[in-house]
Protein backbone atom coordinates (compact mmCIF):
# COMPACT_ATOMS: atom_id res chain seq x y z
CA UNK A 1 0.00 0.00 0.00
CA UNK A 2 2.81 2.17 0.59
CA UNK A 3 4.37 1.27 -2.69
CA UNK A 4 0.87 2.36 -3.93
CA UNK A 5 1.21 5.79 -2.17
CA UNK A 6 4.41 6.23 -3.36
CA UNK A 7 2.96 5.76 -7.11
CA UNK A 8 0.60 8.08 -7.06
CA UNK A 9 2.46 10.81 -5.44
CA UNK A 10 4.84 10.25 -7.64
CA UNK A 11 2.43 10.76 -10.73
CA UNK A 12 0.96 13.64 -8.78
CA UNK A 13 4.21 15.37 -8.81
CA UNK A 14 4.77 14.82 -12.75
CA UNK A 15 1.25 16.46 -13.16
CA UNK A 16 2.24 19.22 -11.26
CA UNK A 17 4.94 20.28 -13.46
CA UNK A 18 3.52 19.52 -16.76
CA UNK A 19 0.03 21.07 -15.68
CA UNK A 20 0.69 23.86 -13.60
CA UNK A 21 -1.20 26.95 -14.81
CA UNK A 22 1.56 29.40 -14.45
CA UNK A 23 3.53 27.38 -16.85
CA UNK A 24 1.36 26.78 -19.13
CA UNK A 25 -0.36 30.25 -19.16
CA UNK A 26 3.33 31.76 -19.29
CA UNK A 27 3.47 29.59 -22.83
CA UNK A 28 0.39 30.53 -24.36
CA UNK A 29 -2.69 32.98 -23.87
CA UNK A 30 -5.33 29.93 -24.43
CA UNK A 31 -5.14 26.14 -23.22
CA UNK A 32 -6.33 25.12 -26.41
CA UNK A 33 -9.51 23.77 -25.64
CA UNK A 34 -12.76 24.88 -26.31
CA UNK A 35 -13.74 27.63 -28.62
CA UNK A 36 -15.65 31.20 -28.08
CA UNK A 37 -19.59 30.66 -27.92
CA UNK A 38 -21.37 31.35 -31.38
CA UNK A 39 -24.08 33.79 -30.80
CA UNK A 40 -26.72 31.07 -31.58
CA UNK A 41 -24.48 28.91 -29.47
CA UNK A 42 -25.52 30.85 -26.58
CA UNK A 43 -28.87 31.47 -27.46
CA UNK A 44 -29.65 27.65 -27.26
CA UNK A 45 -28.71 27.87 -23.55
CA UNK A 46 -29.95 31.42 -23.04
CA UNK A 47 -33.15 30.96 -20.72
CA UNK A 48 -32.77 34.59 -18.98
CA UNK A 49 -36.22 36.59 -18.09
CA UNK A 50 -35.67 39.94 -16.93
CA UNK A 51 -37.81 41.70 -14.74
CA UNK A 52 -40.18 43.57 -17.84
CA UNK A 53 -40.71 39.95 -19.27
CA UNK A 54 -38.35 39.55 -22.22
CA UNK A 55 -37.26 36.50 -22.45
CA UNK A 56 -40.70 35.11 -20.87
CA UNK A 57 -41.84 32.08 -23.76
CA UNK A 58 -45.60 32.29 -24.61
CA UNK A 59 -48.38 30.44 -22.69
CA UNK A 60 -50.51 30.85 -19.90
CA UNK A 61 -52.43 29.60 -16.68
CA UNK A 62 -54.60 30.68 -13.97
CA UNK A 63 -54.23 29.68 -9.67
CA UNK A 64 -57.65 27.85 -10.40
CA UNK A 65 -55.42 25.19 -12.63
CA UNK A 66 -52.07 25.29 -11.15
CA UNK A 67 -53.91 24.02 -8.15
CA UNK A 68 -54.05 20.47 -9.56
CA UNK A 69 -50.26 20.46 -10.92
CA UNK A 70 -48.97 21.96 -7.94
CA UNK A 71 -50.56 19.19 -5.74
CA UNK A 72 -48.98 16.64 -7.96
CA UNK A 73 -45.66 18.07 -8.68
CA UNK A 74 -44.71 20.89 -5.48
CA UNK A 75 -46.98 19.89 -2.46
CA UNK A 76 -44.63 17.38 -1.04
CA UNK A 77 -41.72 19.43 -0.87
CA UNK A 78 -43.63 22.97 -0.21
CA UNK A 79 -47.40 21.97 1.84
CA UNK A 80 -50.97 22.23 0.89
CA UNK A 81 -50.88 26.28 1.27
CA UNK A 82 -47.20 26.86 0.65
CA UNK A 83 -46.46 27.21 4.18
CA UNK A 84 -46.03 23.51 5.68
CA UNK A 85 -42.57 22.87 4.38
CA UNK A 86 -40.38 20.95 5.02
CA UNK A 87 -38.83 22.62 2.07
CA UNK A 88 -38.73 26.26 1.45
CA UNK A 89 -42.13 28.24 2.68
CA UNK A 90 -43.32 29.69 -0.29
CA UNK A 91 -46.10 32.04 0.80
CA UNK A 92 -46.69 34.13 4.08
CA UNK A 93 -44.39 36.78 6.07
CA UNK A 94 -45.65 39.77 4.89
CA UNK A 95 -45.18 42.60 7.48
CA UNK A 96 -42.06 40.76 9.01
CA UNK A 97 -39.04 41.95 7.40
CA UNK A 98 -38.68 44.25 10.34
CA UNK A 99 -39.04 41.96 12.70
CA UNK A 100 -36.25 39.92 14.81
CA UNK A 101 -37.50 37.26 12.71
CA UNK A 102 -38.03 38.07 9.17
CA UNK A 103 -39.41 35.83 6.88
CA UNK A 104 -38.03 36.13 3.50
CA UNK A 105 -40.65 34.68 0.84
CA UNK A 106 -41.87 34.93 -2.73
CA UNK A 107 -44.71 37.01 -1.25
CA UNK A 108 -42.78 39.26 1.54
CA UNK A 109 -39.85 40.21 -0.23
CA UNK A 110 -39.16 39.14 -3.98
CA UNK A 111 -39.17 42.63 -6.17
CA UNK A 112 -40.13 40.77 -9.42
CA UNK A 113 -43.14 38.41 -10.56
CA UNK A 114 -41.07 37.40 -13.53
CA UNK A 115 -38.17 35.91 -10.92
CA UNK A 116 -41.21 33.20 -9.62
CA UNK A 117 -41.50 31.99 -13.18
CA UNK A 118 -38.04 31.96 -14.45
CA UNK A 119 -37.43 30.24 -10.85
CA UNK A 120 -39.63 27.83 -11.25
CA UNK A 121 -39.21 27.26 -15.13
CA UNK A 122 -35.47 26.45 -14.33
CA UNK A 123 -35.15 24.51 -10.97
CA UNK A 124 -38.42 23.39 -9.89
CA UNK A 125 -39.44 20.83 -9.52
CA UNK A 126 -35.80 20.37 -7.98
CA UNK A 127 -36.29 16.65 -8.30
CA UNK A 128 -37.14 16.73 -11.93
CA UNK A 129 -36.25 20.70 -13.12
CA UNK A 130 -37.17 22.21 -16.31
CA UNK A 131 -39.77 19.16 -17.08
CA UNK A 132 -42.78 21.44 -17.38
CA UNK A 133 -44.36 22.81 -20.34
CA UNK A 134 -44.44 26.56 -20.18
CA UNK A 135 -48.39 26.55 -19.29
CA UNK A 136 -48.06 24.28 -16.42
CA UNK A 137 -45.13 27.13 -15.20
CA UNK A 138 -47.52 29.62 -15.55
CA UNK A 139 -50.39 28.22 -13.90
CA UNK A 140 -48.04 26.83 -10.80
CA UNK A 141 -46.27 30.82 -10.65
CA UNK A 142 -50.37 31.86 -10.78
CA UNK A 143 -51.22 29.18 -7.85
CA UNK A 144 -48.07 30.75 -5.63
CA UNK A 145 -48.63 34.44 -6.65
CA UNK A 146 -52.64 33.31 -5.33
CA UNK A 147 -51.26 31.40 -1.90
CA UNK A 148 -50.24 34.89 -1.50
CA UNK A 149 -52.81 36.90 -2.30
CA UNK A 150 -51.22 39.12 -4.98
CA UNK A 151 -53.59 37.30 -7.67
CA UNK A 152 -56.60 36.08 -8.26
CA UNK A 153 -57.90 32.26 -8.90
CA UNK A 154 -59.04 33.14 -12.18
CA UNK A 155 -56.10 35.95 -13.70
CA UNK A 156 -54.47 34.75 -16.74
CA UNK A 157 -50.76 34.91 -16.34
CA UNK A 158 -49.10 34.98 -19.65
CA UNK A 159 -46.14 36.83 -20.90
CA UNK A 160 -48.37 39.99 -21.05
CA UNK A 161 -49.61 39.84 -17.60
CA UNK A 162 -46.72 38.65 -15.44
CA UNK A 163 -44.58 41.43 -15.88
CA UNK A 164 -47.42 43.85 -15.00
CA UNK A 165 -48.01 42.28 -11.84
CA UNK A 166 -45.96 45.02 -8.95
CA UNK A 167 -45.23 43.27 -5.99
CA UNK A 168 -45.83 43.75 -2.66
CA UNK A 169 -41.86 44.42 -1.65
CA UNK A 170 -41.52 46.23 -4.83
CA UNK A 171 -39.88 49.44 -2.92
CA UNK A 172 -38.38 47.84 -0.39
CA UNK A 173 -34.96 47.81 -2.26
CA UNK A 174 -32.20 50.41 -1.59
CA UNK A 175 -28.88 50.62 -3.88
CA UNK A 176 -25.76 49.29 -2.57
CA UNK A 177 -23.99 51.18 -0.43
CA UNK A 178 -21.03 49.79 0.57
CA UNK A 179 -18.05 50.03 1.80
CA UNK A 180 -20.45 51.55 4.52
CA UNK A 181 -18.07 49.83 7.38
CA UNK A 182 -14.29 49.35 7.86
CA UNK A 183 -13.31 51.00 4.99
CA UNK A 184 -11.06 54.19 4.17
CA UNK A 185 -12.77 57.61 3.79
CA UNK A 186 -9.62 58.75 1.15
CA UNK A 187 -10.70 55.54 -1.33
CA UNK A 188 -14.11 55.43 -0.70
CA UNK A 189 -14.88 57.86 -3.91
CA UNK A 190 -13.20 54.65 -6.54
CA UNK A 191 -16.13 52.56 -5.65
CA UNK A 192 -18.92 54.70 -6.71
CA UNK B 1 -33.61 38.40 -12.98
CA UNK B 2 -32.85 35.29 -10.79
CA UNK B 3 -33.98 34.44 -7.61
CA UNK B 4 -30.47 34.15 -6.50
CA UNK B 5 -29.81 37.91 -7.86
CA UNK B 6 -32.89 39.23 -6.16
CA UNK B 7 -33.44 37.04 -3.35
CA UNK B 8 -30.37 35.80 -2.24
CA UNK B 9 -27.48 38.66 -3.44
CA UNK B 10 -29.55 40.98 -1.74
CA UNK B 11 -28.91 42.52 2.16
CA UNK B 12 -32.27 42.53 4.83
CA UNK B 13 -31.41 45.55 7.05
CA UNK B 14 -33.15 46.18 10.17
CA UNK B 15 -35.48 48.77 9.35
CA UNK B 16 -36.94 45.84 6.66
CA UNK B 17 -35.17 47.77 3.43
CA UNK B 18 -33.23 45.63 1.27
CA UNK B 19 -29.92 46.63 -0.37
CA UNK B 20 -29.81 45.73 -3.93
CA UNK B 21 -27.37 43.74 -5.25
CA UNK B 22 -24.94 42.90 -3.33
CA UNK B 23 -22.16 41.14 -5.61
CA UNK B 24 -19.33 42.64 -4.08
CA UNK B 25 -17.45 40.66 -1.22
CA UNK B 26 -15.32 43.07 0.95
CA UNK B 27 -12.29 41.89 2.14
CA UNK B 28 -12.54 39.05 4.81
CA UNK B 29 -10.32 36.43 6.57
CA UNK B 30 -9.83 33.57 8.64
CA UNK B 31 -7.29 32.04 10.75
CA UNK B 32 -7.93 27.86 9.52
CA UNK B 33 -5.10 27.10 12.01
CA UNK B 34 -5.93 27.02 15.03
CA UNK B 35 -9.07 26.97 14.90
CA UNK B 36 -12.69 26.20 16.22
CA UNK B 37 -12.55 22.32 17.00
CA UNK B 38 -8.96 22.33 17.31
CA UNK B 39 -6.73 21.54 20.82
CA UNK B 40 -3.60 23.18 21.29
CA UNK B 41 -0.84 20.01 23.03
CA UNK B 42 0.29 23.30 25.72
CA UNK B 43 1.97 25.85 25.67
CA UNK B 44 4.78 26.58 22.61
CA UNK B 45 5.30 27.36 19.58
CA UNK B 46 2.73 27.28 16.60
CA UNK B 47 2.24 28.24 13.28
CA UNK B 48 -0.78 30.77 13.12
CA UNK B 49 -1.99 30.35 9.16
CA UNK B 50 -5.29 31.25 7.18
CA UNK B 51 -6.34 33.02 4.08
CA UNK B 52 -7.58 36.45 2.92
CA UNK B 53 -9.45 37.87 0.11
CA UNK B 54 -11.25 40.54 -1.21
CA UNK B 55 -13.66 40.65 -3.83
CA UNK B 56 -12.73 44.12 -5.08
CA UNK B 57 -8.53 43.77 -5.31
CA UNK B 58 -5.80 42.71 -4.19
CA UNK B 59 -4.84 42.16 -0.81
CA UNK B 60 -2.40 44.28 0.73
CA UNK B 61 -1.79 43.34 4.59
CA UNK B 62 -2.74 41.07 6.96
CA UNK B 63 -2.56 41.27 10.64
CA UNK B 64 -2.85 38.88 13.68
CA UNK B 65 -4.08 39.45 17.25
CA UNK B 66 -3.27 37.09 19.96
CA UNK B 67 -5.16 39.28 22.98
CA UNK B 68 -8.52 40.28 21.53
CA UNK B 69 -7.54 43.21 19.40
CA UNK B 70 -5.49 45.60 21.50
CA UNK B 71 -2.17 45.12 19.83
CA UNK B 72 -1.94 43.64 16.06
CA UNK B 73 1.29 42.46 14.30
CA UNK B 74 1.76 42.19 10.32
CA UNK B 75 1.86 38.60 9.52
CA UNK B 76 3.58 37.26 6.13
CA UNK B 77 1.84 36.48 2.94
CA UNK B 78 2.40 33.40 1.02
CA UNK B 79 3.02 34.38 -3.04
CA UNK B 80 2.02 34.63 -5.14
CA UNK B 81 -0.30 37.39 -4.02
CA UNK B 82 -3.33 37.90 -6.87
CA UNK B 83 -6.48 39.92 -7.03
CA UNK B 84 -9.58 38.65 -5.96
CA UNK B 85 -7.77 35.24 -5.13
CA UNK B 86 -7.24 33.17 -1.42
CA UNK B 87 -4.04 34.55 -0.25
CA UNK B 88 -2.38 32.47 2.64
CA UNK B 89 -0.68 34.02 5.31
CA UNK B 90 1.86 32.95 8.51
CA UNK B 91 2.90 34.07 11.50
CA UNK B 92 4.64 32.75 14.12
CA UNK B 93 3.26 32.65 17.43
CA UNK B 94 4.49 31.40 20.73
CA UNK B 95 1.35 30.70 22.99
CA UNK B 96 1.86 31.04 26.98
CA UNK B 97 -0.48 28.54 27.82
CA UNK B 98 -2.98 31.08 29.04
CA UNK B 99 -6.19 32.23 27.71
CA UNK B 100 -5.99 33.66 24.49
CA UNK B 101 -8.16 35.61 21.28
CA UNK B 102 -6.67 35.08 18.32
CA UNK B 103 -7.74 36.66 15.05
CA UNK B 104 -6.53 38.11 11.62
CA UNK B 105 -7.86 41.39 9.92
CA UNK B 106 -6.53 41.96 6.13
CA UNK B 107 -6.83 44.93 4.21
CA UNK B 108 -6.81 45.56 0.26
CA UNK B 109 -4.89 47.55 -2.16
CA UNK B 110 -8.43 49.86 -2.03
CA UNK B 111 -7.41 50.39 1.80
CA UNK B 112 -10.35 48.97 3.17
CA UNK B 113 -9.92 46.87 6.37
CA UNK B 114 -11.95 44.67 7.48
CA UNK B 115 -14.10 45.36 10.61
CA UNK B 116 -15.36 43.87 13.91
CA UNK B 117 -18.33 41.60 13.32
CA UNK B 118 -20.00 44.25 16.05
CA UNK B 119 -19.58 47.17 13.82
CA UNK B 120 -20.74 45.43 10.90
CA UNK B 121 -23.93 44.01 13.12
CA UNK B 122 -24.69 47.48 14.42
CA UNK B 123 -25.10 48.82 10.69
CA UNK B 124 -26.49 46.08 9.20
CA UNK B 125 -28.48 43.88 11.80
CA UNK B 126 -28.14 40.00 11.69
CA UNK B 127 -29.87 39.07 8.52
CA UNK B 128 -27.44 40.24 5.34
CA UNK B 129 -25.31 37.00 6.55
CA UNK B 130 -24.31 36.79 3.13
CA UNK B 131 -21.68 39.35 3.07
CA UNK B 132 -20.26 38.83 6.50
CA UNK B 133 -16.99 40.13 6.06
CA UNK B 134 -16.38 40.78 10.07
CA UNK B 135 -13.14 40.06 11.56
CA UNK B 136 -13.47 35.87 12.94
CA UNK B 137 -12.00 35.59 16.84
CA UNK B 138 -11.17 32.41 17.89
CA UNK B 139 -11.21 31.81 21.94
CA UNK B 140 -8.52 29.41 23.12
CA UNK B 141 -8.90 28.41 26.90
CA UNK B 142 -6.05 27.70 28.89
CA UNK B 143 -6.84 24.06 28.41
CA UNK B 144 -5.97 24.17 24.76
CA UNK B 145 -9.51 23.66 23.43
CA UNK B 146 -10.23 25.91 20.62
CA UNK B 147 -13.40 27.45 20.61
CA UNK B 148 -15.94 30.47 18.39
CA UNK B 149 -14.75 33.37 19.99
CA UNK B 150 -17.22 36.10 18.41
CA UNK B 151 -20.07 34.16 20.34
CA UNK B 152 -17.72 34.93 23.72
C1 LIG C 1 -38.27 17.43 -4.17
C2 LIG C 1 -38.65 18.59 -3.41
C3 LIG C 1 -39.25 19.79 -4.16
C4 LIG C 1 -40.29 19.78 -5.06
C5 LIG C 1 -41.10 18.60 -5.56
C6 LIG C 1 -40.49 21.16 -5.40
N1 LIG C 1 -39.60 21.97 -4.74
FE1 LIG C 1 -39.50 23.99 -4.84
N2 LIG C 1 -37.85 23.95 -3.63
C7 LIG C 1 -37.27 22.81 -3.11
C8 LIG C 1 -36.03 23.17 -2.46
C9 LIG C 1 -35.07 22.20 -1.77
C10 LIG C 1 -35.88 24.56 -2.62
C11 LIG C 1 -34.69 25.42 -2.17
C12 LIG C 1 -33.61 25.25 -3.20
C13 LIG C 1 -32.37 26.06 -2.95
O1 LIG C 1 -32.32 26.87 -2.01
O2 LIG C 1 -31.43 25.92 -3.76
C14 LIG C 1 -37.05 25.02 -3.33
C15 LIG C 1 -37.31 26.34 -3.64
C16 LIG C 1 -38.43 26.80 -4.30
C17 LIG C 1 -38.76 28.19 -4.53
C18 LIG C 1 -37.93 29.37 -4.05
C19 LIG C 1 -38.31 29.76 -2.64
C20 LIG C 1 -37.50 30.91 -2.09
O3 LIG C 1 -38.05 31.67 -1.30
O4 LIG C 1 -36.34 31.08 -2.45
C21 LIG C 1 -39.92 28.22 -5.22
C22 LIG C 1 -40.66 29.45 -5.68
C23 LIG C 1 -40.34 26.85 -5.44
N3 LIG C 1 -39.40 26.01 -4.85
C24 LIG C 1 -41.47 26.47 -6.14
C25 LIG C 1 -41.79 25.14 -6.43
C26 LIG C 1 -42.87 24.76 -7.31
C27 LIG C 1 -43.83 25.71 -7.98
C28 LIG C 1 -42.85 23.40 -7.38
C29 LIG C 1 -43.72 22.49 -8.20
C30 LIG C 1 -43.68 22.74 -9.63
C31 LIG C 1 -41.75 22.94 -6.51
N4 LIG C 1 -41.14 24.03 -5.98
C32 LIG C 1 -41.46 21.61 -6.30
C33 LIG C 1 -37.77 21.54 -3.18
C34 LIG C 1 -38.82 21.15 -3.99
Amino acid sequence: MATARNVIAALMCAAAVVGSPAVVFAQSPTFGVGHAPKPEELKAIDIEVTPDGKGLIHGSGTAAAGKEVYTRRCETCHGPTGQEGPQDVLAGGQGSLTTSRPQKTVGSYWPYATTLWDYINRAMPFDHPSTMMPDEVYATTAYVLFLNGIVGEHDVLNETTLPQIKMPNRDGFTSDPRPDVGASPKKRSQHQ
Amino acid sequence: MTREETSKYTDLMPDGTARQFTFDMEPKSVITRPSGGDTLAGAGRYEITGIAWSGRGTIARVEITVDGGATWVPAELQTPVLPRAHTRFQWPWTWDGREAMIASRCTDDTGYTQPPLADLIKVRGVNSQYHNNGIQVWKVAADGKITNGNRA
